[in-house]
């Protein structure tokens, strides 16, 4: 059994112009001590995908169906005080997209530390303390400097600070959301690569958001690409990264054609995301995609695997994409 | 900028503040056309007790030297005579000066506690009656002018429904017994510090209420609910306390504004104090006591302002230590 | 919500720029809020009956028209919804012409009329010389009134006569008011030997002298007694002469008689009988005029402080918010007490010093814009092309920090308002012209407590209430539709 299972989870936020369609119908697993890549445009739910799975969602956010299971444990159906007690942090932890105010700045950093440690473990405020040194030194940072305040960081101590946090209660899963997106291109670099040795060091089970392709080819199992709220593709990260089925992940590659070349932001697939509020019938993608024929903007393609290894792809043209011919060539 | 560095640039901001309402002060009550010996003598004293005061008060020194003497003396307390009753300003101002902490103090206390207790519940309770009642207090808060609604108190509760005394500090003769002393003076206080409160707690609680709002939407809140932790814990251990360091300086920002509103209150409710002290002496221009009671309030308002400075350093870790620009 | 909304949309296409030019886009956006269409529409009300303070009262506030009813008179509205006032007076004003006199006596006496000049057509009393041991002349006129109302407080009288005598005459004149049951109350009299020119006398029934003459204390009301019954009253002037030598002469012009009513106009009168309706209305002139030009100086002062200090920066920088600091430490109601003690009670007065000490928060947001703006490419290229600070200044910054400027002026304006009412109400205000601070401070200087006199009391108050609370909505509104990064989160 898979470690996290997320089965057509939809879920959407009331807004004064309407429902807008954040996450519809996301199905994916995660093995014990594998990660999943998630990428896609800015927009696409990944954040919002993310919060659902943590229950952390703004009060306009809803879920409106599907099932979210952890070793088989219904994550939706517990109530709040139990998830929160027996679920966020002990069991999932999450380092958040822009976590350069992810931290409190009137408390020191090790105790917003041990704070998550005394919330979940029944241990003396003593060995707390001990344990929040410990990981502040795995990740980097001095235990010398547990007593400072925020502001007395850096921005990738900050960062690595907050790693270290989310991995306080010994969690099965850590969700990481776009984590090195505020930092500037070197601490990028250090800041993955203690991602990367944790991992490999603790065996994490990983959910890593990114609009970097590249990192994901370099950390992660499995990918899913997501577009307009929905995932296109899924596989493994290799796979997809040689092979994209999708048009949009093919689109998304060819934007990085060397992984080891200078990394640069994500150029985007010629136009723009739909609004999630009232997205493109049929294929949410066709509006952009140069395959797209009358079925594609009437018909929802479902998610067909392909070959093995869980790839699946959600497109009606696989067969034309399978060729092998480089369809965003202009 | 360590916390010394800021504390001594707030003394010596708070100094030139001093510096600036003694010259005020010199001007306007030395300097203004006409001559200064009517702002400081008696006229109806004779002429030769005026020259010997005209003497004695330097009157006929060069500005400069009458400067430093004003100044030095001012912070001496040394006030001058009051023309209305021929004793030390000083004495007078030091009689009144209690009655108008204990109204001050009452009125503020209650306004701050009220007004964040309700600006906190609520942000907890977005769209229900609490958030009206906040919003309509506030708007009543900026508003209705302090004295009408004191007026209307007054009224309401002094004459029509004659249920709270019309005027002073305590009864006269007062009760016998500590105890009923107190009541007494308590009844006399509610409708001045009453009003300020009720007038007061609702620009207090909607500025907590968005702060707080505004708390809940910073990322560390969302951190805070996904390490787990209790509800109660995050309102108060991590939002509460992170907008403390701006409630508390608004606070004691606040401290000037309901030390000068005292003057209005002291004035409706006839209560013996240092804003009413002022008024009388203004009216009645007897301009040494309008100048030391100016004087007073002027260095309430300054160690008031002090007060936020230091307790806003002492409140944010930005400031206590380390880096960081106030506001 | 609007903002997460916005969020949603701003993936999808470039956010639309929020900050239109033009009237009419303003006007479009600004339509839509409700609080801002309230905040118009009363302040529209205000300027209205500003504008229109003549035609919705005959008096004038700023002329001294003193107990045009009783002191502290009640609303005429009054009468229906307060028990003690159901059948109270309003105020009812005499004019007894000469002609209106009847004749009720006359003893060698005769009556007759005579145009006096500017004083019109007067009654002449022709009185025979007064004969040895057969006594004088005497004549007796009245007039009758009809008073069907409680007792009033107050009445009061003029008699004008003028008296041809020889030296040796005596010419007596009296006033006598004679109530529906016959009983008589002198109430006023004089003696006048020889000839007298035109003489007024007036004739009060507060005045001791008249309590005196009817044998009262000082606390009786004459009025109260004399008019405790309904009906008919006559008021009999009663004149007599001896004159040995020669005919004597009495004219009498008209002659007023006043009942001041406990009731009077629409909210009463204040402690000198002037209209308190009167005074609402036209202080709303005054209040819009300070409140406005309050702001508009001391908003116009933060913008130029704000604007030189931003773009200037360094040490003029310094020390203009060191300036601004300062004025902000110190406690503005104090200081305006002791100015305007000292300057004069002038409404200008308060005008300038309210602006002088309200300019301070305008120059800070302007400042901290035009620090913004300085880095702009346009200011650059300003510069580059040569153009002086100061046309750069008023040229490129000023018009892209006034929505702010707008914005904060009319937010300015209820707090100026109120700066006016407390020093108005602790009496340093403009003796002179008639605000809403003086009329509360009348109120309770002289009396609106003791009477329950609520209408004198709320009118101004809630006046200058709702007066602030407009200028609250639009100016928030005004924010919200021209400052959207400025709006409040909701
Ligand atoms: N609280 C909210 N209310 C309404 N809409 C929201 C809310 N939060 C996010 N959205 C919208 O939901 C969609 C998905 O947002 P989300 O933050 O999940 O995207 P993302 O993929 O994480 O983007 P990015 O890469 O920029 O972080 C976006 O269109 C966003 O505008
Ligand atoms: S379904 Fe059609 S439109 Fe959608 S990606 Fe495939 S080819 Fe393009
Ligand atoms: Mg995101």
């Amino acid at each position: 059994m898979a470690l996290l299972e997320v089965k057509d989870l939809k879920m959407y936020y009331r807004t004064l112009r309407g429902q807008v369609k954040a996450v519809d119908c996301v199905s994916f697993e995660i093995e014990k001590g594998k990660a999943l890549g998630i990428a896609g445009e800015s927009g696409c739910g990944k954040s919002s995908m993310a919060i659902t799975v943590l229950r952390l969602l703004p009060s306009n956010g809803h879920i409106l169906g599907g099932e979210v299971r952890m070793d088989g444990l219904d994550l939706l159906s517990m109530s709040e005080e139990a998830f929160r007690k027996a679920i966020r942090w002990s069991r999932i932890s999450m380092i958040f997209q822009g976590a350069m105010n992810a931290l409190n700045p009137v408390h020191r950093v090790g105790n917003q530390i041990v704070e998550a440690i005394l919330t979940h473990e029944d241990v003396s405020r003593q060995e707390a303390v001990e344990r929040a040194r410990r990981l502040l030194d795995m990740v980097g940072i001095s235990p010398r400097r547990f007593n400072d305040y925020p502001h007395e960081f850096s921005g990738g101590m900050k960062q690595r600070a907050i790693i270290a946090m989310a991995l306080a209660c010994n969690p099965d899963l850590v969700i990481a959301d776009e984590p090195t997106t505020a930092l500037d291109v070197m601490v990028q670099a250090q800041v993955l690569r203690a991602i990367q040795d944790l991992r490999e060091k603790l065996a994490l089970s990983m959910m890593l958001i990114t609009h970097d392709l590249s990192v994901i080819a370099q950390t992660c199992d499995d990918v899913a690409i997501m577009y307009a709220g929905k995932i296109v593709e899924y596989g493994t990260a290799t796979e997809v990264y040689k092979k994209p089925l999708h048009p949009y992940s093919m689109g998304l590659v060819s934007a990085f054609p060397n992984i080891a070349a200078e990394k640069s932001p994500v150029r985007s697939v010629p136009g723009f995301p739909p609004n999630l509020v009232s997205p493109p019938e049929g294929c949410r993608f066709h509006p952009r995609c140069p395959l797209a024929d009358d079925k594609c903007k009437t018909e929802e393609p479902a998610s067909v695997e392909v070959g093995g290894n869980h790839h699946s792809v959600a497109c009606h043209k696989v067969d034309v994409t399978a060729g092998g011919i480089d369809i965003w060539v202009q | 900028m360590g916390f010394r560095t800021y504390l001594i640039r707030r003394i010596v901001y708070a100094l030139i503040v001093l510096f600036v309402i003694l010259t005020f002060n010199f001007a306007v009550f030395r300097l203004m056309p006409g001559d200064a010996e009517k702002m400081i003598i008696d006229p109806r004293f004779s002429p030769e007790a005026r020259m010997a005061l005209r003497k004695q008060f330097g009157l006929d020194d060069p500005p400069l030297v009458q400067y430093w003497k004003y100044i030095t003396s001012l912070l001496r307390f040394d006030l001058g005579q009051s023309f209305a009753t021929r004793r030390p300003v000083a004495s007078e101002l030091a009689e009144r000066l209690p009655n108008t902490i204990v109204l001050f103090l009452t009125a503020f206390t209650l306004t701050m506690v009220i007004g964040t207790a309700v600006g906190v519940y609520a942000a907890q309770h977005r769209g229900t009656f609490a958030e009206t009642f906040v919003t309509g207090a506030g708007l009543f808060t900026y508003a209705v002018p302090t004295f009408f609604f004191q007026l209307l108190l007054l009224m309401l509760f002094g004459y029509y429904i004659r249920i709270f005394p019309i005027h002073g500090t305590m009864s006269a003769p007062p009760p016998d017994g500590a105890f009923l002393r107190f009541l007494d003076r308590v009844h006399h206080l509610i409708l001045p510090a009453g009003s300020n409160v009720i007038i007061g707690f609702g620009s207090w609680a909607l500025y907590t209420r968005n702060t707080m709002l505004e708390a809940l939407g910073q990322d560390y809140i969302i951190t805070a609910r996904a390490k787990g932790l209790p509800r109660r814990e995050i309102l108060y251990h991590h939002a509460l306390r992170s907008v403390l360091p701006p409630i508390v300086t608004l606070i004691f920002l606040s401290l000037p504004g309901m030390v000068t509103g005292a003057v209005i209150t002291e004035t409706i409710f006839s209560w013996h104090g240092v804003g009413r002290y002022l008024m009388d002496a203004v009216l009645q221009q007897d301009y040494p006591a309008a100048q030391g009671a100016f004087y007073l309030i002027a260095l309430a308002v300054i160690i008031s302002n002090f007060m936020a400075d230091l307790v806003y350093g002492l409140v944010d870790p930005r400031i206590r230590v380390g880096a960081g620009e106030r506001r | 919500m609007n903002g997460e909304t916005v969020a949603g949309q701003a993936a999808v296409q470039p956010a639309p720029r929020r900050k239109r030019s033009g009237i009419a886009d303003f006007w479009a956006q600004y339509r839509r809020r409700p609080y801002g269409l309230v905040g118009l529409v009363m302040l529209a009300m205000y300027i209205a009956v500003a504008l229109a303070a003549p035609l919705l009262t005959p008096y004038d506030p700023r002329k001294t028209e003193f107990f045009l009813a009783d002191r502290l008179a009640a609303p005429i509205w009054a009468r229906f919804i307060i028990p003690r006032f159901r059948n109270a007076p309003p105020t009812s004003r005499y004019t007894i012409h000469p002609d209106q006199w009847k004749v009720e006596r006359q003893e060698r006496a005769s009556l007759s009329f005579e145009e006096a000049g500017d004083r019109g057509e007067t009654a002449v009393i022709r009185f025979e010389p007064s004969v040895e041991g057969g006594g004088g002349a005497r004549s007796e006129l009245s007039w009758k009134v009809h008073y069907g109302f409680n007792p009033p407080n107050t009445f009061e009288g003029k008699v004008t006569y003028r008296v041809e005598a020889p030296p040796d005459g005596m010419t007596r004149l009296s006033l006598v008011i004679v109530d529906p049951e016959g009983k008589e109350y002198d109430i006023w009299g004089t003696a006048v030997y020889g000839e007298q020119d035109w003489t007024t006398a007036a004739l009060d029934s507060r005045d001791l002298q008249m309590k005196t003459r009817l044998n009262m204390t000082i606390f009786d009301d004459p009025a109260k007694v004399i008019f405790s019954t309904k009906g008919d009253y006559r008021l009999v002037l009663k004149a007599s002469s001896e004159s040995p030598s020669a005919e004597a002469k009495l004219f009498l012009a008209p002659a007023k008689f006043n009942i001041l009513g406990i009731l009077h106009g629409l909210l009463g009168a204040d402690h000198m009988g002037a209209d308190l309706w009167a005074q609402l209305v036209y202080g709303a002139r005054i209040s819009l005029i300070i409140g406005i030009s309050a702001a508009v100086i001391g908003v116009a002062l933060g913008t130029t402080i704000g604007i030189i200090s931003g773009f200037l920066g360094g040490p003029v920088d310094e020390f203009l918010m060191r300036v601004a600091d300062v004025f902000l430490s110190v406690p503005t109601l104090p200081v305006l007490i002791i100015l305007s003690a000292f300057l004069g009670k002038n409404m200008w007065n308060i005008v300038l010093l309210v602006a002088a000490f309200s300019w301070m928060g305008s120059s800070r947001v302007v400042r901290s814009q035009t620090l913004s703006l300085k880095e702009r490419a346009f200011v650059e290229a300003a510069k580059a092309a040569g153009a002086s600070d100061a046309y750069i200044m008023v040229v490129h910054i000023l018009p892209n920090v006034l929505p702010l400027v707008v914005a904060n002026m009319v937010l300015m304006m209820p707090v100026a308002i109120l700066y006016e009412a407390s020093l108005s109400f602790l009496g340093l205000g403009d003796p002179r012209i008639p605000t809403w601070g003086r009329m509360l401070q009348n109120a309770r200087a002289f009396g609106a407590f003791t009477e329950l006199a609520w209408w004198w009391l709320v009118p101004p108050g809630l006046a200058i209430t709702l007066l602030s609370l407009s200028f609250t909505f639009i100016g928030n509104t005004v924010n919200e539709v021209l400052n959207p990064r400025y709006r409040e989160r909701s």
